[in-house]
């Protein structure tokens, strides 16, 4: 039995420590075999477009996840995104940059929101982002019920183009990503947030100032959201005010596929990035062998559920742990 | 402050904390009836009840997984597959109910136990876990509905949940009370209550004093997917139909529900009463929005709204103590 | 400090204009156009190909019953033509980027032809452009009429005939005068644009009639229960409510049941929706103008005529037909569940 159980248990291991990256990988290679079709330069090129969107928005919310926060409000404040850029520029090109101003304005705006709220009134990000999820809902339904507007030729471009063979969306993702991963793995604010994740209030005896990284990554999460509404309105032509429902979820599953705990303190970009274009490289495979759309639903839930339960494990600490999502004030210890 | 009246202020706020959605579901009615007088008329007030009944029922089960600290974002699916495979079950036939209602909550529950496991042993995953569960059960719901709502309900069975009682109360709304009442009793009298609150607050502690930790998480979910099943037939007494999607969203809107009515996320308080009360606020917040003619827009940003105030409120509240 | 009361000011003002702005109105057709672009006859000679042919469907969504037979409509037609080989189906389950993804994959796949109904028209029209560009046919399956560079031919139902029929009889019925609200489905859909405006045409020349209110039930039942009764509380004399589509007449019909205000009340023509039918079939009122589900068929047989070269009309009209409430009998199923559409499609090809 004990020599039985040793291969087991590195496979295991391996799996663990492989995580999302070697599930991407096997993936890659089965799809890239044995799905016809999935291999063209055309249909390779076409994943990345679909998931470029994804990505910004799943990037943003690593930064919140890793500092044991979480943002449910993406997806309405992305469907914002589309239909303002939309609706402001109608089309003109010369409104490009103060469409784009305007929506990191935008962002940043609504992540400064959700901080100071956070910050000063301890409530729970979860149930704050989801609130302001249905206020931002509401706000863009009250202002149109149909699509409006249309955006400038360059995001278009950006959100459908090739350049030298490779799709745009594509180069825009990766250097969003690239300046991200600095961000979070290089940088002082990084080391700040991970550690604010893990333990608040160790980070706080530390020096740190946890309010303000707080802040900051729900600025980053507001960003993502609003930059990503920049490319859908691009993949649309129109602003379409539905346009960001769901992408709150993918994001949040995309991030934690990619290695990130909701109890905070962990997380990468490189992960976030894999686990969307492993998402869409499902979506795209199941579309390709002609699944039946229900069965996909079914199929992609089934997936989510084994690779936490792969990857998770054997996450070192017994089956019980202390804390979930730290709440935002417990018994006034958060100063911040 | 002197000690005596520092003491007195924290023993007030913390009831005032403990029951501040009674207040806030007080007030919000005062202030409907002043808008309207629609509020007044019982049969109104038993439209209300009937139209939360199946958000409401739905998260008094859930109250008890959030109240262990979990969280439980499947009961939208497993509500929507309940109406279905209910109405499936019954035919039509008024012989059928029994069957199907028993059918459709064993179900429930077995889906729930699905959860239980998955959550047990693989701690702080509850979230992502619950979210792939309900990914899952929709599209087992869409695969055997084919996208239509199949099955038909007894006309027996929608006639008695709509008859009202006295002419005023829908049986529908009686059990979404009696339900309510029962779990509240279940929380505060028995042993297992008792555990629920223990291991919500700290579950190291729980576990090192011998508590079966595993197992009361375990049956707290089997609970929360029994009373889902459960939803789903209410909704399906309610409006006849199972569409494929009935039960999306509701999972946020329980959740809402739960946490306006007092529930931590960090677990270890809670209590159904809060819940049934949090999702009577919502309800009468949306039915005064459309009732006084406005933009149904405006319900969802008033959802929002209240949401965020009284959240911020609860931990100003829980701050002070 | 200072910077962040500015931005929480700047977030604040962004949401409440979003939500004060003067809501984006509403287009409705120009009806002597429509009529115009639809009888124009398009030239498919560059479509034309050989069999066999795969066919693919771009389903919007796939979660209501009405689309669901309309799929099977465009199966039944399948089968019955020896050279097409495959239908592949993909649904967008409302997502508009994902209904784009899904024409992107089906035309990576080198489907012969694209029959769609969109989330959102214009959202798609991007990716239906590449689709024709690529030489492959799309032909729009459904409710509205899309008139553009994308979608080659429709076959549609046209929503303001639909609604004006039904508004004509409502009004006889009412004896051409009370009060009376309107339930529409999705708020800026073409239906509930086009079946407004129908009602609106038909009521200038009955000023008797008041309308109340106009709801957006969403083709949802339990909405439109809700939303009747909130009206039924607001409003104390109503004596007729038009509303088009079966599924929603049928809350309503509770609502005012509930609230024992059926009595006189005059309900408008729905639509062939099962459970609605069985309602008329019992209180021998309303009737329907028919939704037919075979717009799908009708949909498959102008995309094989465009892959065998032949000339096509840019729009194809299903007539709707009136259903009188005495004989609403020979159309109801009612051994069959609500969710469902008469049809004369044979028994394998009706949804499980």
């Amino acid at each position: 039995m004990a020599v039985a159980a040793a291969p087991v248990a590195a496979v295991q291991s391996l799996a663990h420590r492989a995580g999302i990256y070697g599930l991407l990988a096997v993936v890659l290679v089965a799809a890239l075999l044995f799905v016809p079709g999935f291999a063209s330069p055309t249909n390779l090129a076409n994943v990345v477009t679909q998931s470029a969107a994804l990505g910004l928005v799943a990037i943003g919310q690593t930064f919140v996840i890793a500092g044991g926060l979480i943002d449910l409000s993406v997806g309405q404040l992305l469907g914002l995104s589309v239909v303002l850029s939309c609706a402001i520029s109608e089309g003109r090109s010369e409104l490009l940059l103060p469409v784009l101003a305007a929506m990191v304005a935008l962002g940043a705006a609504v992540g400064v929101a959700h901080g100071t709220l956070v910050n000063r009134f301890r409530i729970e990000p979860l149930i704050l982002t989801f609130g302001t999820l249905s206020i931002l809902q509401g706000a863009i339904f009250a202002y149109t019920d149909q699509s409006v507007g249309r955006p400038p030729a360059e995001l278009v471009w950006l959100a459908n183009g090739r350049l030298l063979g490779l799709p745009v969306a594509g180069l825009v993702l990766l250097g969003f990503a690239a300046f991200a991963h600095l961000l979070l793995r290089h940088s002082r604010f990084g080391l700040r947030l991970l550690a604010t994740g893990g333990d608040a209030d160790s980070a706080r005896r530390a020096g740190v100032d946890v309010a303000r990284v707080r802040l900051f990554a729900f600025v980053l999460s507001g960003l993502g959201a609003t930059l990503a509404g920049l490319l859908v309105a691009g993949r649309l032509g129109t602003g379409y005010p539905n346009a960001g429902q769901g992408f709150e979820l993918d994001a949040i599953v995309a991030a934690v596929l990619g290695g990130a705990s909701l109890a905070g303190g962990r997380g990468t970009i490189a992960g976030t990035v894999a686990a969307v274009i492993l998402l869409g490289v499902i979506s795209n495979v199941l579309n390709l062998l002609e699944v039946s759309a229900f069965v996909q639903t079914f199929a992609k839930g089934l997936i989510v559920v084994t690779a936490i339960v792969a990857t998770r494990a054997r996450s070192g600490g017994g089956p019980f742990s202390a804390r979930r999502l730290p709440a935002a004030g417990t018994a006034g210890r958060d100063a911040g | 402050m002197s000690p005596a009246a520092a003491s007195a202020w924290s023993s007030a706020s913390e009831a005032l904390s403990r029951w501040a959605i009674l207040c806030v579901l007080a007030v919000l009615y005062l202030v409907a009836i002043a808008l309207s007088d629609a509020f007044l008329e019982p049969v109104y007030v038993g439209n209300i009840l009937r139209q939360a009944a199946p958000v409401g029922i739905a998260a008094i089960g859930t109250t008890l997984v959030m109240i262990l600290g979990c969280i439980d974002l499947s009961i939208g699916a497993i509500i929507s597959f309940s109406a279905v495979l209910c109405a499936v079950l019954m035919a039509g036939d008024a012989r059928n109910v029994p069957m199907a209602v028993g059918l459709t909550l064993a179900v429930g529950a077995a889906l729930g136990a699905i959860n239980g496991l998955l959550v047990v042993f693989n701690r702080d995953s509850s979230f992502i876990l619950t979210l792939g569960s309900a990914l899952a059960i929709y599209g087992l719901t869409q695969i055997f509905s084919g996208g239509t709502a199949r099955g038909m309900v007894a006309p027996d069975f929608r006639e008695f949940f709509n008859h009202r009682l006295g002419d005023v109360l829908p049986v529908l709304a009686l059990t979404l009370l009696l339900l309510a009442a029962a779990i509240e009793a279940l929380l505060r009298t028995t042993r297992f209550g008792r555990q629920i609150y223990l291991i919500g607050s700290n579950r190291e502690a729980a576990r090192l004093s011998g508590l079966p930790v595993a197992g009361v998480i375990f049956a707290c979910y089997v609970i929360s997917g029994g009373f889902a099943a459960l939803g789903g037939i209410a909704v399906l007494a309610r409006s006849g139909v199972s569409s494929t999607f009935t039960g999306r969203g509701f999972e946020f809107d329980a959740l809402a529900a739960i946490v306006l009515g007092g529930t931590l996320f960090s677990g270890g308080r809670g209590t159904v009463v809060g819940t049934v009360a949090g999702t009577l606020v919502l309800f009468i917040a949306f039915n005064l929005v459309n009732i006084l003619g406005f933009n149904y827009n405006l319900q969802l940003v008033l959802k929002g709204a209240i949401i965020v105030v009284a959240s911020a409120a609860y931990a100003r509240l829980g701050r002070d103590r | 400090m200072r910077l962040l009361f500015l931005s929480k000011a700047l977030a604040c003002m962004t949401v409440l204009g979003a939500a004060l702005l003067p809501a984006a109105g509403a287009q409705t057709t120009d009806r002597a156009l429509q009529k115009k672009q639809m009888a124009e006859v398009v030239d498919t000679k560059k479509f034309k190909k050989a069999g066999p042919y795969t066919i693919g469907v771009a389903a919007g969504y796939m979660s209501n019953s009405w689309v669901v037979f309309c799929l099977q409509h465009i199966r039944y037609e399948a089968s019955l033509h020896k050279d097409v080989k495959d239908v592949i189906v993909t649904d967008a389950a409302f997502n508009p980027s994902k209904q784009v993804a899904d024409i992107e994959d089906l035309v990576a796949k080198n489907v012969s032809l694209i029959i769609y109904w969109p989330v959102d028209e214009k959202a798609i029209q991007p990716a239906l452009e590449k689709a024709v560009a690529k030489g492959i046919p799309t032909v729009n399956a459904g409710g509205g009429f899309s008139y553009s560079a994308g979608t080659v031919s429709n076959a549609f139902i046209d929503q303001w005939a639909l609604g004006e029929e039904g508004a004509r009889h409502f009004v006889k019925d009412l004896g051409g005068k009370g009060k009376i609200f309107a339930m529409l489905p999705i708020a800026g859909t073409t239906a509930a644009v086009d079946q407004l405006a129908a009602l609106k045409a038909v009521l200038k020349d009955h000023p008797n009639i008041e309308l109340l209110s106009a709801e957006y039930g969403d083709w949802n039942r339990a909405k439109a229960k809700q939303i009747s009764e909130n009206l039924l509380q607001r409003y104390p004399k109503i004596d007729g409510v038009f509303s088009p589509a079966g599924q929603m007449s049928m809350g309503v019909a509770e609502a005012f049941e509930d609230a024992g205000r059926m009595k006189g009340l005059t309900m408008s023509p729905g639509d062939e929706y099962n459970g609605w039918m069985k309602w008329v079939v019992k209180n021998q009122k309303g009737g329907a103008v028919t939704f037919p589900t075979r717009a799908g068929q009708e949909a498959t047989k102008l995309g094989l005529k465009i892959l065998a070269g032949e000339p096509v009309p840019r729009g194809l009209v299903i007539p709707s037909e009136y259903i009188a409430p005495k004989d609403a009998a020979k159309f109801a199923e009612m051994n069959k569940p609500d969710d469902w559409w008469a049809s004369k499609l044979p028994e394998q090809f009706k949804p499980k």
